[in-house]
């Protein structure tokens, strides 16, 4: 019944004017976004961080927030008719979408992506309204072995789900611990890793780091690989999926609801790799499994479904725990600090407001965002037309302008090129970006729970086992440990057989 | 991927080396009291050995991979290095000289150099792309864009 009263508080909030237009450019620009290859939503988010200080947090956020889920949404436009993924979390939707596109069936192939997205981003907004409370209130008992332990998880988590190796991923995330350490130690007060450089003094800054790993060097890879792009533009018909096509993917939709929303809920999983599991659990159910990669409706059905109800997962360990379980929720948090506002437990309780207000404007976006999508193609179509030669110049501008305008520090810009480099000179050396950033965001946090537990414990390590949540937690980051030491075993000696 | 494993390999362990000798120097505490150093320092022993894996794997599996490729495309090499050196004098120069100048000499400079595209489009474009860029920026979005050589204007 409370969270029915608080629902509807969150209607008066979100349905202000002021909040719906800023939802509604949210969503607008996070479509925008997820056409536009080479600029994913952390970018953008980054770059439009600067511009919400002046309005209030719930404005603020609400548009942030926006912008994430709208950007799944049009991933997916670019993946069916170019075959260049507009962002991560459509890499798969480029399999079967473009082929259906070949086919001359890129209007259901749009259609069933645009309404499996909404069924699966509405869905995550349900179970985040009635999840989110009573795991905030369970967070409150939570202590900073418990926050240890259960962020070690999620980089570990990352880690293993990484497509690469796993070794290459954790040295990533230890990367991201070590930098997320330069600047001045909190508890001691000294300056660490700086070396005499001022722009080091406060620190490495999320925002320019996620903007250089993952815009600009994604933009220096496509200069390196001339992008083609053939658009397929007159075969955009018959944007409403037959009853067939219907029958064919609801399942695909349902299974991709319910993995990526608890694929979004656990740190370090998110939107990308929700909808890889979803094509691969797709592939493994389906009575027709060649046919994937031919054009099956379930490949396009299952993984964009996957991928909307992670954005939409990704919110709750946010707001009840304060813990961003990807990048672009890393922004988010950033943007909410930024406000006077800390994520976690007391979010519920000190602003309601933001709270009850972006779940509910949720819910809105996600009906805009399914009228927006469909009439809006045209429009988009004529966006990706834009040739690439004027369109990375202004992703470049973009991200100089994001990056200096967070402080007006050309710090900041320095930051995001040097980050562009790494990010460039990583995917070269097939390393992933992602625990990278998580270990970033996670270090401060993790370090700081760490010290405070031994302090709390007089050095003792139990304290980590003699907490029954904290244990666990690490349990299943042993599990994690073991779990691809065995299969490799395994896979060794079936080789050597 | 072995040559790349064996080169990134040795980076990694180079890295953690110095990152484990600063983390030394800045102090390891006790457990009761953990120092700065402390987390760093594990981190930095923990990479160390994972990046040895990488190399030793690498190595081993050096031959039975056949010929090797190279990291890096040598057709567009220079291109990147010449975008990011703008990127970086934009960085150094966008204060003293301002968001305006700056702006329009990136755009000139990527369009015509290294696109090269015709004067006329190049320039119609960069002053476009400026004056867009700075009514949505600096107008609309109030981001308080470095004035520079341009600040006597005051607009």
């Amino acid at each position: 019944m409370e969270t029915i009263h608080s629902l509807l508080y969150g209607f008066q909030v979100a349905l202000q004017p002021t909040h719906l237009i800023y939802c509604f450019f949210g969503v607008l620009i996070g479509t925008l976004v997820g056409v536009l290859p080479g600029l994913g939503p952390a970018s953008a988010i980054a770059i439009l961080l600067p511009a919400t200080f002046k309005v209030t947090p719930v404005s603020s956020f609400i548009m942030l927030a926006g912008i994430y889920y709208g950007a799944m949404y049009g991933g997916s436009t670019t993946s069916i008719l170019v075959n260049i993924p507009g962002e991560a979390a459509s890499v798969v939707t480029c399999l079967d979408g473009y082929q259906m596109a070949l086919k001359g069936r890129a209007g259901p192939a749009l259609g069933i992506a645009a309404f499996g997205s909404f069924i699966a981003g509405t869905f995550a907004v349900i179970a985040l309204t009635f999840v989110a409370p009573p795991l905030a209130g369970m967070a409150l008992k939570f202590g900073p072995p418990e926050y240890f332990s259960m962020m070690i998880v999620g980089i570990l988590l990352l880690t293993y789900l990484s497509s690469g190796s796993m070794i290459k991923a954790l040295l990533t995330a230890g990367f991201g611990l070590i930098i997320s350490g330069v600047g001045m130690d909190t508890i001691g007060g000294e300056y660490r890793f700086t070396y005499g450089i001022r722009m080091l003094l406060d620190g490495i800054g999320i925002v320019p780091t996620v903007m250089g790993l993952f815009g600009i060097s994604e933009v220096l890879m496509n200069l390196e690989t001339e992008i083609r792009r053939d658009i397929l533009t007159n075969r955009v018909k018959n944007l409403l999926p037959t009853l067939k096509d219907w029958a064919d993917s609801i399942w695909s939709i349902i299974r991709g609801t319910v993995l990526g929303f608890f694929l979004g809920i656990i740190p370090g999983g998110g939107a990308v790799i929700a909808s890889f599991a979803s094509y691969a659990i797709e592939k493994k159910v389906s009575k027709h499994p060649e046919e994937f990669g031919k054009g099956a409706i379930q490949g396009v059905a299952g993984p964009e479904a996957a991928n909307n109800a992670a954005a939409g997962g990704a919110f709750i360990p946010l707001l009840t725990l304060g813990i961003p379980a990807n990048p672009v929720v890393a922004v988010l948090l950033g943007s909410l600090i930024i406000h006077g506002l800390q994520p976690g437990p007391m979010l519920l309780s000190k602003a309601p407001d933001v709270f009850w207000g972006t779940i509910v404007s949720m819910y809105i976006g996600n009906g805009m965002l399914l009228v927006l999508n469909l009439p809006l193609i045209p429009l988009w179509i004529q966006v990706l037309k834009v040739p690439y030669y004027l369109l990375y110049p202004l992703i470049f501008l973009f991200c100089l302008v994001g990056s200096y305008s967070i402080e007006n520090n050309v710090g900041d810009v320095v930051i995001m090129l040097i980050f562009g480099i790494v990010g460039y000179l990583m995917k070269k050396f097939r390393y992933e970006g992602a625990p990278l950033v998580l270990a970033l965001v996670l270090g401060k946090m993790l370090e700081t729970t760490l010290r405070q537990s031994l302090i709390l414990s007089m050095g003792d390590f139990s304290i980590f086992v003699s907490r029954p949540i904290s244990l666990g937690f690490l349990i299943v980051a042993a599990l994690l440990l073991i779990i691809p030491v065995i299969t490799q075993r395994k896979k060794l000696s079936t080789l050597e057989e | 991927m072995s040559r790349a494993d064996r080169i990134s390999g040795i980076v990694w362990l180079l890295f953690s080396v110095f990152i484990s000798i600063d983390s030394y120097r800045m102090g390891l505490g006790t457990l009761h009291q953990p120092g700065p150093g402390f987390l760093f320092f594990w981190i930095a022993v923990t990479m160390a050995i994972l990046s040895i894996v990488i190399f030793v794997r690498a190595w081993v599996g050096k031959n039975a991979e056949g010929p090797e490729s190279s990291i890096f495309g040598k057709e567009n090499v220079l291109k990147i290095i010449f975008v990011l050196l703008s990127l970086f004098l934009y960085a150094f120069f966008m204060e003293t000289l301002g968001f305006i100048p700056v702006t329009l000499l990136l755009f000139i400079f990527l369009l015509r150099m290294i696109e090269k595209k015709r004067l006329g489009f190049t320039i119609f474009v960069s002053v476009v792309v400026t004056g867009a860029s700075y009514l949505i920026f600096e107008i609309w979005l109030k981001s308080q864009l470095p004035k520079g050589l341009l600040e006597f204007l005051r607009f």
